[in-house]
Protein backbone atom coordinates (compact mmCIF):
# COMPACT_ATOMS: atom_id res chain seq x y z
CA UNK A 1 0.00 0.00 0.00
CA UNK A 2 1.79 3.17 1.06
CA UNK A 3 4.52 1.90 3.32
CA UNK A 4 7.73 -0.57 2.16
CA UNK A 5 8.00 -3.52 4.19
CA UNK A 6 11.78 -3.51 3.28
CA UNK A 7 11.66 -0.33 5.86
CA UNK A 8 10.58 -2.10 8.84
CA UNK A 9 11.62 -5.58 10.93
CA UNK A 10 9.78 -7.67 13.40
CA UNK A 11 9.94 -6.05 16.80
CA UNK A 12 11.69 -8.14 18.49
CA UNK A 13 12.18 -7.01 22.04
CA UNK A 14 9.39 -4.61 22.79
CA UNK A 15 6.14 -6.25 22.26
CA UNK A 16 4.70 -7.52 18.52
CA UNK A 17 4.41 -5.85 15.33
CA UNK A 18 7.22 -3.68 13.23
CA UNK A 19 9.71 -1.00 14.11
CA UNK A 20 11.58 0.96 11.76
CA UNK A 21 15.02 -0.01 10.76
CA UNK A 22 15.62 2.60 8.16
CA UNK A 23 15.31 6.19 7.97
CA UNK A 24 12.23 5.69 5.29
CA UNK A 25 10.72 3.97 8.24
CA UNK A 26 10.86 6.65 10.47
CA UNK A 27 9.58 8.86 8.05
CA UNK A 28 7.07 6.56 7.37
CA UNK A 29 5.75 6.87 10.73
CA UNK A 30 5.97 10.45 11.46
CA UNK A 31 4.41 11.22 8.18
CA UNK A 32 1.06 8.55 9.70
CA UNK A 33 1.62 10.96 12.98
CA UNK A 34 1.56 14.35 12.18
CA UNK A 35 -1.83 14.38 10.11
CA UNK A 36 -3.35 12.91 12.89
CA UNK A 37 -1.62 15.43 15.66
CA UNK A 38 -2.62 18.76 13.00
CA UNK A 39 -6.17 17.31 12.98
CA UNK A 40 -6.58 18.19 16.27
CA UNK A 41 -4.50 21.17 16.49
CA UNK A 42 -6.35 22.81 13.94
CA UNK A 43 -9.34 24.91 14.82
CA UNK A 44 -12.65 25.50 12.69
CA UNK A 45 -13.37 21.59 12.31
CA UNK A 46 -16.39 20.03 14.13
CA UNK A 47 -16.21 17.24 16.54
CA UNK A 48 -17.91 15.25 14.00
CA UNK A 49 -15.40 16.01 11.36
CA UNK A 50 -12.66 14.96 13.00
CA UNK A 51 -13.51 11.88 14.26
CA UNK A 52 -14.45 11.04 10.85
CA UNK A 53 -11.09 12.01 9.31
CA UNK A 54 -9.22 10.61 12.50
CA UNK A 55 -11.12 7.28 12.42
CA UNK A 56 -10.69 7.31 8.58
CA UNK A 57 -6.73 8.04 9.08
CA UNK A 58 -6.42 5.25 12.30
CA UNK A 59 -8.42 2.91 9.52
CA UNK A 60 -6.05 3.56 6.90
CA UNK A 61 -2.62 3.05 9.23
CA UNK A 62 -3.89 0.05 10.85
CA UNK A 63 -4.44 -1.83 7.32
CA UNK A 64 -1.14 -0.10 5.87
CA UNK A 65 0.57 -2.20 9.02
CA UNK A 66 -1.07 -5.32 8.36
CA UNK A 67 0.01 -5.26 5.06
CA UNK A 68 3.88 -4.04 5.81
CA UNK A 69 3.94 -7.13 8.23
CA UNK A 70 2.35 -9.62 5.93
CA UNK A 71 5.31 -8.43 3.30
CA UNK A 72 7.87 -8.55 6.05
CA UNK A 73 11.12 -10.53 4.67
CA UNK A 74 11.61 -13.87 6.72
CA UNK A 75 13.98 -16.56 6.24
CA UNK A 76 13.93 -19.90 8.01
CA UNK A 77 16.30 -18.92 10.89
CA UNK A 78 13.97 -15.82 11.61
CA UNK A 79 10.79 -17.62 10.90
CA UNK A 80 12.31 -20.23 13.86
CA UNK A 81 13.23 -17.54 16.29
CA UNK A 82 9.82 -15.70 15.54
CA UNK A 83 7.45 -18.83 16.24
CA UNK A 84 9.71 -20.30 19.73
CA UNK A 85 9.64 -16.50 21.02
CA UNK A 86 5.38 -16.22 20.61
CA UNK A 87 5.54 -20.09 21.77
CA UNK A 88 7.29 -19.11 24.88
CA UNK A 89 4.93 -15.98 25.58
CA UNK A 90 2.01 -17.82 24.69
CA UNK A 91 2.92 -20.35 27.46
CA UNK A 92 3.49 -17.29 30.04
CA UNK A 93 -0.13 -15.99 29.39
CA UNK A 94 -1.59 -19.85 29.53
CA UNK A 95 -0.07 -20.10 32.82
CA UNK A 96 -0.82 -16.75 34.56
CA UNK A 97 -4.35 -17.22 33.02
CA UNK A 98 -4.78 -20.59 34.50
CA UNK A 99 -3.82 -19.36 37.57
CA UNK A 100 -6.50 -16.07 37.62
CA UNK A 101 -9.10 -18.65 36.43
CA UNK A 102 -8.52 -21.55 39.58
CA UNK A 103 -7.82 -18.14 41.65
CA UNK A 104 -11.65 -16.54 40.57
CA UNK A 105 -12.97 -20.24 40.70
CA UNK A 106 -11.79 -21.05 44.69
CA UNK A 107 -12.62 -17.31 46.10
CA UNK A 108 -16.02 -17.98 44.73
CA UNK A 109 -16.43 -21.00 45.99
CA UNK A 110 -15.67 -20.18 49.27
CA UNK A 111 -17.70 -17.81 49.53
CA UNK A 112 -20.31 -20.13 48.43
CA UNK A 113 -21.07 -19.02 44.59
CA UNK A 114 -19.58 -19.96 41.19
CA UNK A 115 -17.30 -17.79 40.10
CA UNK A 116 -16.54 -17.99 36.06
CA UNK A 117 -14.22 -15.33 34.53
CA UNK A 118 -16.09 -15.16 30.83
CA UNK A 119 -12.87 -13.47 29.83
CA UNK A 120 -10.47 -15.45 30.77
CA UNK A 121 -12.51 -19.00 29.70
CA UNK A 122 -13.04 -17.54 26.07
CA UNK A 123 -9.29 -16.65 26.24
CA UNK A 124 -8.55 -20.60 27.50
CA UNK A 125 -10.76 -22.22 25.36
CA UNK A 126 -10.15 -20.17 21.84
CA UNK A 127 -6.31 -20.96 22.32
CA UNK A 128 -7.47 -24.75 22.71
CA UNK A 129 -9.19 -24.20 19.34
CA UNK A 130 -6.35 -22.16 17.20
CA UNK A 131 -4.09 -24.86 18.79
CA UNK A 132 -5.83 -27.54 17.26
CA UNK A 133 -6.55 -25.83 14.27
CA UNK A 134 -3.19 -24.93 13.66
CA UNK A 135 -1.83 -27.99 14.23
CA UNK A 136 -4.57 -29.46 11.97
CA UNK A 137 -3.28 -27.63 8.99
CA UNK A 138 0.22 -28.26 9.30
CA UNK A 139 -0.09 -32.13 9.27
CA UNK A 140 -2.43 -31.80 6.58
CA UNK A 141 0.18 -29.26 4.70
CA UNK A 142 3.81 -31.47 5.56
CA UNK B 1 27.23 -28.68 11.75
CA UNK B 2 30.71 -27.62 10.57
CA UNK B 3 30.98 -25.25 7.04
CA UNK B 4 33.32 -23.22 4.98
CA UNK B 5 31.03 -20.96 4.22
CA UNK B 6 33.40 -17.68 4.90
CA UNK B 7 36.38 -19.43 3.04
CA UNK B 8 34.23 -19.86 -0.10
CA UNK B 9 32.40 -17.10 0.20
CA UNK B 10 35.90 -14.80 0.11
CA UNK B 11 37.11 -16.48 -2.69
CA UNK B 12 34.68 -15.09 -4.52
CA UNK B 13 35.04 -12.30 -3.14
CA UNK B 14 31.39 -12.18 -2.13
CA UNK B 15 30.35 -10.04 0.93
CA UNK B 16 27.73 -11.26 2.72
CA UNK B 17 24.84 -9.30 1.98
CA UNK B 18 25.87 -10.37 -1.48
CA UNK B 19 25.09 -14.34 -0.30
CA UNK B 20 22.42 -13.56 1.75
CA UNK B 21 20.48 -11.81 -1.27
CA UNK B 22 21.43 -14.88 -3.50
CA UNK B 23 20.21 -17.39 -1.00
CA UNK B 24 17.20 -14.75 -0.01
CA UNK B 25 18.19 -14.63 3.49
CA UNK B 26 18.87 -12.11 5.85
CA UNK B 27 22.53 -11.28 6.61
CA UNK B 28 22.24 -11.91 9.99
CA UNK B 29 21.40 -15.92 9.15
CA UNK B 30 24.88 -15.43 6.82
CA UNK B 31 26.97 -14.21 9.76
CA UNK B 32 24.96 -17.23 12.02
CA UNK B 33 25.57 -19.82 9.82
CA UNK B 34 29.35 -18.45 9.28
CA UNK B 35 29.81 -18.99 13.11
CA UNK B 36 28.17 -22.30 12.86
CA UNK B 37 25.13 -21.12 15.70
CA UNK B 38 22.83 -22.16 13.16
CA UNK B 39 22.13 -25.03 11.09
CA UNK B 40 20.15 -24.91 8.15
CA UNK B 41 17.85 -26.60 6.29
CA UNK B 42 18.26 -28.73 3.49
CA UNK B 43 16.80 -26.27 1.03
CA UNK B 44 18.85 -23.64 2.29
CA UNK B 45 22.07 -25.83 2.05
CA UNK B 46 21.66 -27.02 -1.22
CA UNK B 47 20.82 -22.59 -2.27
CA UNK B 48 24.14 -21.57 -0.51
CA UNK B 49 25.83 -24.59 -2.25
CA UNK B 50 24.79 -23.76 -5.99
CA UNK B 51 25.63 -19.49 -5.20
CA UNK B 52 29.11 -20.63 -3.45
CA UNK B 53 29.59 -22.85 -7.00
CA UNK B 54 30.25 -25.74 -5.52
CA UNK B 55 28.18 -29.29 -6.76
CA UNK B 56 28.07 -31.30 -3.68
CA UNK B 57 26.62 -30.16 -0.39
CA UNK B 58 29.54 -32.22 1.47
CA UNK B 59 32.31 -29.19 -0.16
CA UNK B 60 30.24 -26.69 1.75
CA UNK B 61 29.16 -28.26 5.25
CA UNK B 62 30.40 -31.29 6.76
CA UNK B 63 28.68 -33.49 9.45
CA UNK B 64 30.12 -33.95 12.60
CA UNK B 65 28.77 -36.27 15.38
CA UNK B 66 31.27 -34.61 17.97
CA UNK B 67 29.92 -31.21 17.34
CA UNK B 68 25.63 -32.61 17.27
CA UNK B 69 26.39 -33.62 20.69
CA UNK B 70 27.93 -30.22 22.59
Amino acid sequence: MIGKSEWFERRRYGGWGVRPCKWQGWAYVAAMIIPLVAVNAIGGISNDDRNVVMGAWIALIILDTIDIMAHLKKDERSFMHEAISERNSSWFMVIVLSIGFAYRIIDGARAGRVEIDPVIAVALVGAVIVKAATNYVLERRN
Amino acid sequence: MDNNIASLRKDLNMTQQELADKVDVTRQTIIALERGRYNPSLLLAFRITKALSKDLIEDVFCFSELNEKK
